[in-house]
Parts: C-alpha cells; sequence; structure tokens
C-alpha cells in the first residue's frame, strides 16, 4: 500500500477520533501537557501500523493505541499509579457491595467539581472503564479489546469503578480522610 | 449470589450489556423487588450525573493542526527540509562566513522548493477532498445540516457548531437561492459547509480559519466540477458546483464581493 493511500486512509479512518483519543490521554495523564506528548506518540505509532489495519472501527484500534502509549508513559512516569494494576484483590475491601447502600439523591446536587475530582482520583485501571465507559459511550467488548481485559474484567471494574464514584459523591458516605475545615465543625448544629 | 457479581450485573443491566435471557430475568425481578428497584434508579442517577458533569477534553485546537501536519501525506521533506536548513546554518555559523553563505543558499532554496511541491500535494490532496465531499452531498440526503434561507438563521446555528464564525451570506445573482448549511471535515477539522442552488445545479462553498493573507481565486477543473479557492477575510474558502464556467465565475466573485461587505 501506498504512503499516500495510507495517509488517506488515517486520515478518514483514524483522524476523526482524535477528540477521544485525546479525551482518555487527558484523563489516564492527568494534565494537558503529557497528554500531547501521550497522543502524538500514539499517533506516529498508528501511522506506522495502518497499513495492517484491517477492523472496521478506528476508534477501538486507536483508542487502543493511545491506551497503551498511556499505560507505558504510566509505568516511567508514575510507577506508583500502576501498583494497583497487579494487586486487585487487594482492593475489594474498598467498596462496600453495591446492595447495602441506598440510592443517593445526593448525587443530583453533585457540581462539575467534585465530579472531575472524584474521576481523578479513582485508580487508573477504574478511571480508564469509566471514562470509556461513560464519555465515549463504548461497549463492554470494544473496552475489554482497547484495555486488553476480559469481558468480566470490564464488567468488575466498571461496577467497582462506580461504587467509588458513588462514595466519592455521597456526603453521608464519604471515607474519613476527607479535611473539614475549621469552621464547618466549629458550633453546635441547630 | 455473590454481592460482587450481582452488582456487575445490575451495572450491566444499567448499561443495557445484558444478553436477551438475562435482562428478562432481571426485568422478572425488578417487577418484584422494591430495593432492586432503588438500586437501579440510584445507578441510573449516578450515570447521568457522570455523564452530565465530568469534563470531556477534546483535542485543543492548536494540537489538532499539529497532528494534522504531522500526519499529512510527504511529511518526510516538508518537515525536514527547514531544519536540515537551519543545522546547516548552525554548523556553518562559526566557519568563514563567504564559504557558508552559497550552501546556506542552496539549502534554504531547496528547502523552499519542497515545501512548495508538499503544499501543492496538500492542495491536490484538498481538491480530492473537497470534491469527495460535494459528491457525497448531492448523492445523498445530507445537503444541509440547517435549511434555511435566512442568513441570520444558519449563521448562530454553524456557530454554536463549530470553534469559529463562518460567513454566511446570500448571493446577489440571478438564480441564486440560499439553501442552508451544514457541518462538514475537510481539511483535518470540522468546516462550515454553505450550500446553494444556482438554477438547477448545487453550489457548495467550504470555509474555515486559515491563512491571514488575502489571496486571489484559483480555478481548476477536477472530473467535471468547477473549483475555486483562495483566503479572505482570514478565512480559506473551497468553491465547487457543476454549473458552467462563465456561471461558476460569477458566483466565485459574488461570495468574495458577500464576504468583503461584511
Amino acid at each position: 500500500m501506498s504512503d499516500d493511500e495510507n495517509a488517506r486512509r488515517f486520515e478518514s479512518l483514524v483522524m476523526p477520533h482524535l477528540d477521544a483519543a485525546y479525551n482518555l490521554a487527558r484523563w489516564l495523564t492527568r494534565n494537558d501537557h503529557d497528554a500531547q506528548d501521550v497522543v502524538q506518540e500514539a499517533l506516529v505509532r498508528a501511522m506506522r501500523y495502518i497499513g495492517g489495519f484491517r477492523g472496521e472501527s478506528g476508534r477501538a484500534w486507536l483508542l487502543q493505541i493511545v491506551r497503551n502509549s498511556c499505560f507505558s508513559w504510566l509505568k516511567a512516569n508514575r510507577p506508583a499509579e500502576r501498583m494497583l494494576l497487579d494487586d486487585e484483590d487487594s482492593l475489594h475491601e474498598i467498596t462496600a457491595p453495591a446492595s447495602d447502600e441506598p440510592p443517593s439523591i445526593a448525587m443530583r446536587k453533585a457540581d462539575r467539581l467534585q465530579i472531575n475530582q472524584a474521576i481523578a482520583a479513582l485508580p487508573v485501571v477504574y478511571r480508564e472503564v469509566l471514562v470509556l465507559r461513560e464519555l465515549e459511550d463504548i461497549s463492554y467488548n470494544d473496552i475489554a479489546r482497547i484495555a486488553d481485559i476480559p469481558v468480566g474484567t470490564v464488567m468488575s471494574r466498571l461496577a467497582r469503578a462506580r461504587g467509588l464514584m458513588r462514595e466519592a459523591l455521597t456526603p453521608s458516605a464519604r471515607p474519613v480522610l476527607r479535611t473539614v475545615p475549621r469552621s464547618a465543625c466549629g458550633g453546635e448544629q441547630p | 449470589m455473590k454481592p460482587e457479581i450481582e452488582a456487575q450485573k445490575i451495572n450491566a443491566f444499567v448499561d443495557a450489556e445484558l444478553d436477551l435471557g438475562s435482562q428478562l430475568e432481571m426485568e422478572e425481578r425488578l417487577r418484584l423487588d422494591a430495593s432492586l428497584r432503588e438500586q437501579v434508579e440510584g445507578l441510573r442517577q449516578l450515570r447521568e450525573a457522570i455523564r452530565e458533569g465530568a469534563d470531556y477534553h477534546a483535542a485543543p485546537a492548536a494540537f489538532r493542526k499539529r497532528m494534522t501536519t504531522l500526519i499529512a501525506p510527504k511529511p518526510a521533506e516538508s518537515i525536514r527540509a527547514p531544519g536540515v536548513a537551519s543545522a546547516v546554518q548552525r554548523w556553518f555559523g562559526w566557519r568563514p562566513m563567504a564559504a557558508s553563505f552559497g550552501l546556506v543558499a542552496v539549502v534554504a532554496v531547496v528547502a523552499v522548493a519542497l515545501n512548495l511541491a508538499w503544499l501543492h500535494a496538500q492542495d491536490d490532496r484538498l481538491l480530492d477532498d473537497v470534491v469527495a465531499s460535494h459528491v457525497r452531498s448531492t448523492l445523498g440526503q445530507h445537503l444541509v445540516d440547517v435549511a434555511s434561507s435566512d442568513r441570520h438563521t444558519v449563521k448562530p446555528w454553524l456557530s454554536s457548531k463549530l470553534d469559529f464564525s463562518p460567513p454566511v451570506n446570500e448571493l446577489q445573482i440571478p438564480g441564486s437561492v440560499f439553501l442552508g448549511g451544514r457541518v462538514d471535515y475537510l481539511d483535518g477539522r470540522p468546516i462550515a459547509a454553505l450550500v446553494y442552488r444556482q438554477g438547477q445545479h448545487i453550489v457548495n462553498s467550504f470555509v474555515w480559519p486559515g491563512a491571514a493573507k488575502d489571496s486571489k481565486a484559483e480555478f481548476s477543473t477536477e472530473r467535471g466540477f468547477q473549483t475555486a479557492h483562495w483566503s479572505q477575510g482570514g478565512m480559506n474558502r473551497w468553491v465547487i458546483s457543476d454549473v458552467n464556467r462563465e456561471e461558476f465565475k460569477a458566483v466565485v466573485r459574488a461570495i468574495q464581493l458577500a464576504d468583503s461587505d461584511r
């Protein structure tokens, strides 16, 4: 296949998904500068492999490459974040099973800032599936392909990600670590 | 059932990812179990809250532009050429000036030539895309996103969908009808397409922010279509139609005139 043809395919199959690529990288690296580096590197890689791409969904294909670039970047630059990858079992006690908790009306009131902070605070493997599902509306099957995990793991991580989100967004269920400004706890409540 | 498995099932139900059997089973259980209904409702609210509240980080415009250049065909010469020129300049900077000038000049000329060649290649590619977009728009049902002969309807609509506000004008020539506009994708970015009918022929006029310097219209004929492109008022403009050449020139003049009156 000629370079021109590859470039054309790249532009029609891959470039329309630049926003999705950037959004994923931005959420995983949590800053614009690194997201740009990672996406650029991913595009260069994608350009190299485009000749061998035979699939239908350019989006899933590109996001898979971006995801891998992100995780290489995390490995090199944020080694502590990746620890959770191999140690998923230890996280099981973090979240109480969903069935014990009442639905939260407080969630409705959660503002953008809270929601963004809660997502940013998720361990990266949960953040990844949550962003792919809620912000890109990608099917479980495609998430499994992108993150290179079985569909069962997509389901367990997504359930846990949402459990953590609910905890973070429901005031009564907040973990003890939250700091409360002095003025807020001084004095009796009426 | 283990609580984790149950939670996963409820999540998959809310995401409409259960197989049909499990889906029906879940619906039946929901009918009977109020606390399950509450859980599902809670999860739906959470999902809504995240979808509505979370930031979506679209690629910044400058970054998109950089990436589009990066992947453009034959980028090797264009990107390397100026680099080589400056490297040579750097290397010769501390050499006797006389010796270096000649070589630098030669390299610079080559670099400019390669750049021009590359720009032409880019134009060719853009021309192909313009033709493809025009043909697509006339073949399918998707001629306009917003059908209106009133530019005061079309302009705000396009502005709300794009990161710029395109000039939208009716054309002051006989036989011209303004049909509306749509958002299309050209030159690696979303752009505005304004659609006119000239007699029985469709005219697509594509516009997006570009060169700051105005340029004259360049005309060409591609696969039987008349095309013209130029820059005006900081906007790139490509116009294409299957009208005859004389009428096409009149259309182009009318667009330029309307834009300059803005």
